[in-house]
């Protein structure tokens, strides 16, 4: 065993490496802004990892942004995704021992209310609560063997999203952000669109860098108000204040920095504040959706009080991913999918506000020709139980609810190279547990990774003397037959 | 649909798994040897039994199961659905080559998992499994033996030798042809160590003052002076208090229920290191306090605790700090302790081992240290140091874990006399009870007389009625007399006793009577601490970490590959005692004189502080992964001299800081610059300082200073914060905005906004060291948030106020430490001449126009790089 500490670099690749395969991935006046940056950076060790320029990836990219369609709640897979019959022909009775609920929270089988058809040439099956994002049925692969480790909320969200079922690491777009750096350098690398109604369960932490250089972090632009946190006073400045002011500055700064030859920090901060200025324009541009057509807004439901929200993030997610954004994650509030009672009408309202939306999305990239360089990730932190929930006494058919269930659940991909038009991986006949191709996070986060070029393996960080990594020590690989 | 936390989902588990439809019928315990050893015994342990069981696994016992072969465990109690074994037969991967078992043996071998693995004849005692090499092992190591003082080295330029820190510093430099870059000025020295020591940066008069000063000791003098302020403590504190994970919030879950009674640990730290208490009394007894002040023998003898047992049993907050949202209904989660319990104690033991010894001990949790010769199973002997207090199969909820500052004859005393002010406040409570339903009476009476005759019995009538059962005419004579003769309470409130002044009186007498017993109850205030509960308890190895595959028992210990020349002692108490004496014994180990690591680790961190860098430049890894020191013998020296010392922080500060090292310039000549950058790019010889970002915490506190706002009056509960609806995380409406940012309530899922940008860490477990972004949403918040606004508004005013003839040139001395030169005066005063010009043109009448140019120039000063920035 090798005893050598790794140097505290950006991924197990050096300098010069990045550096001689930059041709191949980039152009020209790229490759030169990148020689520059690169050369500037290399003296001051650890800033490297310190921004968001664009760097090549370590392997061939398939897709160059991810859109998370985070489902807060854990979404019931034999509702939506997962039909199965065998539930359906016994609802009502007890379950088999081998499929009992191991908390005692649930009591009879619950067959699923929704009818499934199949959909596009490769009839995948989708419920019927889904019918504009089966429209796309022949884009989407369906993972059915999903599994997590942990029954509550948060640490199952941070299974999803970070990897583990402890808090304090980074999301998967904060490694995203490190591995990639951003296309557009008036824009975040990762983006979070958090809904306006209310935070999502787990609140800020859904964007957060972990132990990550915070350059990393999700930033959070609301789709009402002032996108960006503090991009303008509260009393507005005229441009002409403005440009004093910052004039002012540049001066301050300069002398400074005059007699400070070389400290790059200094460089950094100063750079850092015309970035700022740069994004008050390019946010509020990227962000203005009156420059979609009627036609374009009307595909994602934003004429329609109940999908406009929804639709409204699902367009400035693809105008960011448009103009270089890697990582956009819509969210919603609380946690909707949580359908503990009323599990019917709790889908019913989650779809009624996200199927138009999301098929709006699928079709809208894909005649701009987007959605072969995108990747759409559907899914929750868990899914919920074939078994009624035993609550408040609350048993009377047609309003049960469902519990969260982490042994068996749906997601499903779509874009950036993902082969659609099939069902990968199945749970038993009752949809309580992964048996065929159990498929772990871990497994999910490779994937994700893999077709941005990234390897999950050699996408490291060293962190108190241990090199970190999203998939930390699982056991994990690439799913092939979705990206083959 | 619920939009509502886990807390709701928590909340209702309880309700859950309280109603069972099979109430009354007991089901017979589903044991291995009974049910689950005759279904292997015909279909597994052909292969999995005898000499070479196939994949190194034997069913053939529970224990065996349970350490499992060589894919891992074979089982995780209670948790059949992420149990290997379970996976090979739900995905009839096993048996291999027979027919899948039948839904009734699945149901059985799941059951008896999930049921908590029980076996009729087997005990739990393996401890026969640890390998008998664990804790024999020995390291080379630099940092795992003991510091020796080396002897101070000759330098063949002594003119700049000011301290033995310096001829270490020079005689390297020396070596690599270097030399020592010239002392800084004084107004630089004057601000860097303010903001070392105190995290403010000086006030005009203290710079004007130590830059006139003819006296030879002026700087020496300086250094105490700030040594001694009462805000070192406010800044130092800050430090150890990222090293103890602080937070005022739980933690974990979303609901981050606020920690209101953490804050006087926090108090602890900064009356610790103002008053310099001795380093090894400061980790004794933030580690064992009760035990070290024999707590319980003044709480059981004793009229009220003494000062430094309070004190002390307060420092114990430092084993708090780690999250943990426990509450009373996590009794009924399944595996709790598994889910929420021993996260809570890991941290911890990170916490322990990060803070005071610079060791990543966390990776030995689930294996032996790849890279520190640290077996797994110590991991578990320095757990168990803290397992009679934590115990997690006999939890404590977090709220409840309280210590009361209070004797147990106080305790008494308080109960009888709180019973005695509950019998009487219900007495007076039922009198007032009373009182008004006789007011009440006397109203209806008094009312209904004044109804005319005629109508008077039909309206008593419709009144006594409910209101689905009166007649078309009772509804109307209802609706008409009820507000009149039956007011609401709300009503009432203020009628009753209007009406009826023998009433009123009556009422406020027992309400009198009331607030007078209030007063007589007797409260004491809560200590966050930890302390052992009495009574054994069994600390398994968990195997891979995980608490649901326990492995052999271990007794108390630490890492023996340490050599510190004294073992650890550690003897196991009557059975009757209140504590174990584990953490004093460890205290005790930790700070003996010759800890290799202890001292050591914490000079460095000094270091870190007046530098920008540890002589060691990974201060929370003393491992074999972590850098070597560049100056050794200067480490050791340092360590063996603060030990000496009798573990004085402020001696080591004044060493250093009057040391010619500290006092060079960060900034140097273009020729010096060539040679150093060629030899020692990173500066790690310290051929002069480094500029350094200050922290989160002084960036907002000295934007307070300057600006005149700062209230500085210390300690008490934490200035709560309040999230806005767009996201900024600002100091609560109403609360105090004006104090420094120590006080501030820190939320870990809610850091206020502008210390976060700067890389104030959310505390997940603990900061060894602080992150030092630039990022530019940085820049949005110092350029457009209301604070920072509000910050360069009241320097404006204050310059105003104080040099009204000058107001720029106050603004710069109070921002920078400094006056402006003459050029930079030129470029202040045109600025502010056209900018005002602009408002002016904007409609701002003239002084509002000049108000607005001076508070845009107080702004960009303390948005500046050189504000930002210290020499």
């Amino acid at each position: 065993m090798t005893k050598t500490r790794q140097p505290r670099s950006l991924l197990h690749e050096n300098r010069r490496e990045m550096i001689s395969r930059m041709g191949s991935g980039f152009g020209g006046i790229a490759l030169s802004a990148l020689l520059g940056d690169f050369d500037r950076t290399a003296v001051a060790t650890e800033s490297v990892t310190q921004n968001v320029r664009a760097r090549p990836p370590q392997l061939q990219p398939r897709a160059r942004a991810v859109i998370q369609l985070f489902m807060h709640g854990g979404p019931s897979q034999v509702d939506l995704l997962d039909e199965k019959k065998e539930l359906s022909r016994l609802s009502g009775q007890a379950p088999p021992a081998e499929v009992a609920d191991d908390e005692n929270r649930t009591t009879y089988l619950l067959g699923s209310p929704f009818r499934f058809s199949k959909h596009g040439e490769s009839g995948l099956e989708f419920s019927e609560v889904l019918p504009s994002i089966a429209r796309h049925a022949d884009d989407i692969a369906v993972i059915r063997s999903m599994f997590t480790e942990h029954r509550n909320h948060e640490q199952a969200i941070w299974m999803a999203n970070t990897g583990l079922i402890v808090s304090g690491r980074p999301n998967i777009g904060s490694w995203v952000a490190y591995g990639l750096g951003a296309e557009s350098q008036n824009l975040p690398a990762y983006v979070s669109l958090p809904d306006p109604g209310g935070m999502p369960v787990d609140g800020a932490r859904n964007w957060s860098s972990g132990w990550l250089p915070p350059v990393y972090q999700g930033t959070a632009i609301r789709s009402e108000g002032l996108p960006v946190l503090h991009l303008q006073p509260k009393a507005a400045r005229t441009s002409e204040i403005d440009s004093g002011r910052m004039e002012l500055l540049r001066k301050l700064n300069a002398r400074h920095q005059e007699v400070r030859p070389g400290e790059l920090e200094l460089d950094a901060r100063i750079a850092s504040f015309e970035l700022a200025a740069r994004m008050q324009l390019s946010a509020t541009d990227a962000l203005d959706l009156n420059q979609e057509t009627a036609a374009t807004q009307q595909l994602y439901g934003l004429d329609n009080d109940k999908t406009r929200a929804y639709g409204k993030r699902c367009l400035m997610a693809r105008r960011l991913v448009e103009r270089g954004v890697r990582f956009v994650q819509i969210f919603m509030a609380g946690q909707p999918w949580d359908t503990h009672s009323n599990n019917v009408s709790g889908i019913r309202s989650c779809c009624a506000q996200t199927d138009l939306p999301i098929g709006g999305l699928l079709t809208d990239l894909k005649q701009r020709g987007l959605l072969d360089s995108t990747l759409i990730q559907w899914g929750g932190e868990f899914g919920r139980t074939p078994g009624a929930e035993q609550r408040d006494g609350n048993k009377t058919p047609g309003i049960e609810g469902r519990d969260h269930h982490p042994y068996g659940f749906s997601v499903w991909l779509a874009g950036g190279g993902i082969r659609g038009g099939q069902a990968y991986g199945a749970t038993d006949d009752f949809g309580y547990r992964a048996i065929t191709n159990r498929t772990q996070t871990a497994d999910l986060h490779a994937t994700i990774l893999h077709q941005l070029g990234l390897d999950h393996e050699r996408l490291t960080f060293n962190h108190n003397s241990r090199d970190e990594r999203l998939t930390d020590v699982y056991k994990s690989h690439v799913i092939e037959p979705l990206v083959g | 649909m619920l939009a509502a936390s886990s807390a709701v989902w928590l909340a209702v588990m309880s309700c859950a798994s309280s109603s069972p439809d099979d109430a009354g019928q007991e089901k017979p315990k589903v044991t291995f040897e009974d049910h689950v050893l005759p279904i292997l015994k015909t279909r597994c342990l052909k292969c999995h039994a005898g000499a070479e069981p196939a994949g190194e696994l034997l069913l053939t016992t529970r224990r065996e199961i349970l350490r499992g072969g060589k894919s891992g465990p074979a089982i995780r109690v209670a948790a059949a659905e992420s149990s290997l074994f379970w996976e090979k037969l739900t995905s009839n991967e096993m048996p291999k080559g027979g027919p899948a078992l039948s839904a009734e043996e699945k149901g059985v071998i799941r059951t008896w998992i999930n049921e908590g693995a029980a076996s009729t004849n087997e005990s739990d005692d393996d401890a026969n499994e640890l390998n008998p090499e664990d804790g024999q092992q020995s390291s080379e190591h630099w940092a795992f033996r003991p510091p020796v003082r080396a002897a101070v080295p000759e330098v063949q330029h002594p003119d700049r030798v000011r301290n033995p820190i310096d001829a270490f510093v020079v005689a390297t430099l020396e070596a690599n042809s270097l030399s020592l870059s010239p002392d800084a000025g004084r107004e630089v020295l004057l601000r860097r160590a303010s903001f070392d020591l105190i995290g403010l940066p000086p006030t005009p008069t203290e710079v004007r003052e130590f830059r006139a000063a003819q006296d030879e000791l002026a700087y020496e003098r300086m250094i105490d002076r700030l040594l001694a302020s009462p805000h070192y403590g406010e800044r130092w504190a800050r430090h150890w208090l990222d090293l103890a994970g602080y937070a005022d919030s739980a933690g974990v879950l979303s609901e981050d229920r606020p920690l209101p009674t953490a804050f006087r640990y926090r108090d602890y730290v900064i009356r610790a290191f103002n008053n310099d208490k001795p380093y090894d009394r400061f980790l004794q007894e933030q580690l064992a306090g009760d035990e070290l002040t024999n707590y319980w023998t003044a709480y059981e003898t004793l009229d009220r605790l003494p000062e430094d047992v309070v004190e002390a049993v307060t420092a114990t907050g430092y084993l708090r700090c780690a999250p943990d949202s426990s509450r009373p209904d996590f009794s009924t989660i399944k595996n709790a302790d598994s889910q929420y319990f021993y996260p809570t104690i890991n941290d911890t033991l990170q916490i322990v081992a990060s803070s005071t010894m610079g060791l990543t001990l966390q990776c030995a949790r689930c294996h032996s240290h790849k890279f520190d010769p640290i077996p797994q199973v110590e991991y578990y002997r320095m757990q168990s140091i803290f397992m009679t207090a934590y115990r997690p199969k006999q939890w404590i909820p977090q709220m409840e874990r309280m210590v009361l500052v209070a004797t147990a004859a106080q305790k008494k005393a308080a109960d009888e006399q709180n019973g005695k002010v509950d019998t009487e406040l219900a007495r007076l409570k039922k009198e007032l009870s009373d009182l008004r339903i006789q007011a009440k009476q006397r109203l209806l009476d008094e009312r209904l007389a004044a109804v005319p005759e005629a109508i008077r019995s039909d309206v008593q009538l419709a009144l006594n009625k409910s209101a689905d059962q009166r007649s078309e005419v009772e509804k109307y004579l209802a609706e008409k007399f009820l507000a009149v003769l039956q007011p609401d309470d709300k009503t009432l409130d203020t009628l009753l006793p209007e009406t009826f002044a023998d009433y009123r009186t009556a009422v406020d007498e027992r309400n009198k009577a009331i607030t007078a017993q209030e007063q007589q109850r007797i409260s004491f205030d809560e200590l966050r601490a930890l302390y052992d509960l009495p009574g054994p308890v069994v600390v398994p190895l968990l195997r891979r970490g995980d608490a649901l595959t326990p492995g052999p028992p271990v007794d108390p210990g630490v890492v023996s590959a340490l050599a510190a020349p004294t073992a650890f002692e550690w003897t196991q108490p009557a059975a009757a005692a209140k504590t174990s004496g584990r953490r004093l014994a460890f205290a005790r180990w930790l700070t003996q004189p010759d800890h290799p690591l202890t001292a050591r680790v914490m000079v460095n961190r000094i270091w870190l502080h007046h530098f920008g860098e540890g002589l060691v430049s990974t201060p929370e890894d003393f491992g074999t992964l972590g850098s070597a020191p560049s100056h050794p013998q200067l480490l050791d020296w340092l360590a063996r001299e603060f030990v000496e010392s009798g573990w004085s922080v402020k001696h080591i500060h004044r060493l250093i800081m009057t040391s010619t090292t500290y006092r060079q310039r960060s900034t140097a000549e273009e020729t010096q610059l060539t040679r150093a950058r060629e030899v020692d790019p990173d500066n790690r010889l310290l051929w002069r300082q480094r500029l350094r970002r200050i922290d989160a915490e002084p960036l907002r506190d000295a934007m307070l200073s300057v600006s005149g706002l700062l209230d500085p009056s210390m300690y008490g509960n934490s200035i709560p914060v309040a999230r806005r609806p767009d996201g900024d995380v600002t100091i609560a409406d109403g609360q105090n905005d004006r104090r420094r940012s120590i006080y501030v309530q820190i939320l870990r899922g809610n850091p206020l906004t502008m210390l976060h940008a700067y890389d104030q860490p959310v505390m997940e477990t603990n900061c060894t060291r602080r992150n030092r972004s630039t990022v530019s949403t940085q820049a949005l918040t110092l350029l457009n948030s209301d604070a920072a606004i509000q910050y360069a508004a009241a320097l404006a005013d204050r310059a105003l106020r104080e040099a009204p003839e000058s107001p720029s040139e106050f603004a710069f001395l109070a921002a920078l430490s400094r006056e402006p030169n003459a050029a930079e005066l030129s470029e202040v005063h045109d600025f502010i001449i056209t900018q005002q010009a602009r408002y002016f043109s904007g409609g701002d009448p003239d002084a509002s126009a000049r108000h607005k140019a001076l508070a845009d120039l107080c702004q960009m000063l303390m948005v500046s790089n050189e504000f930002v920035y210290v020499d």
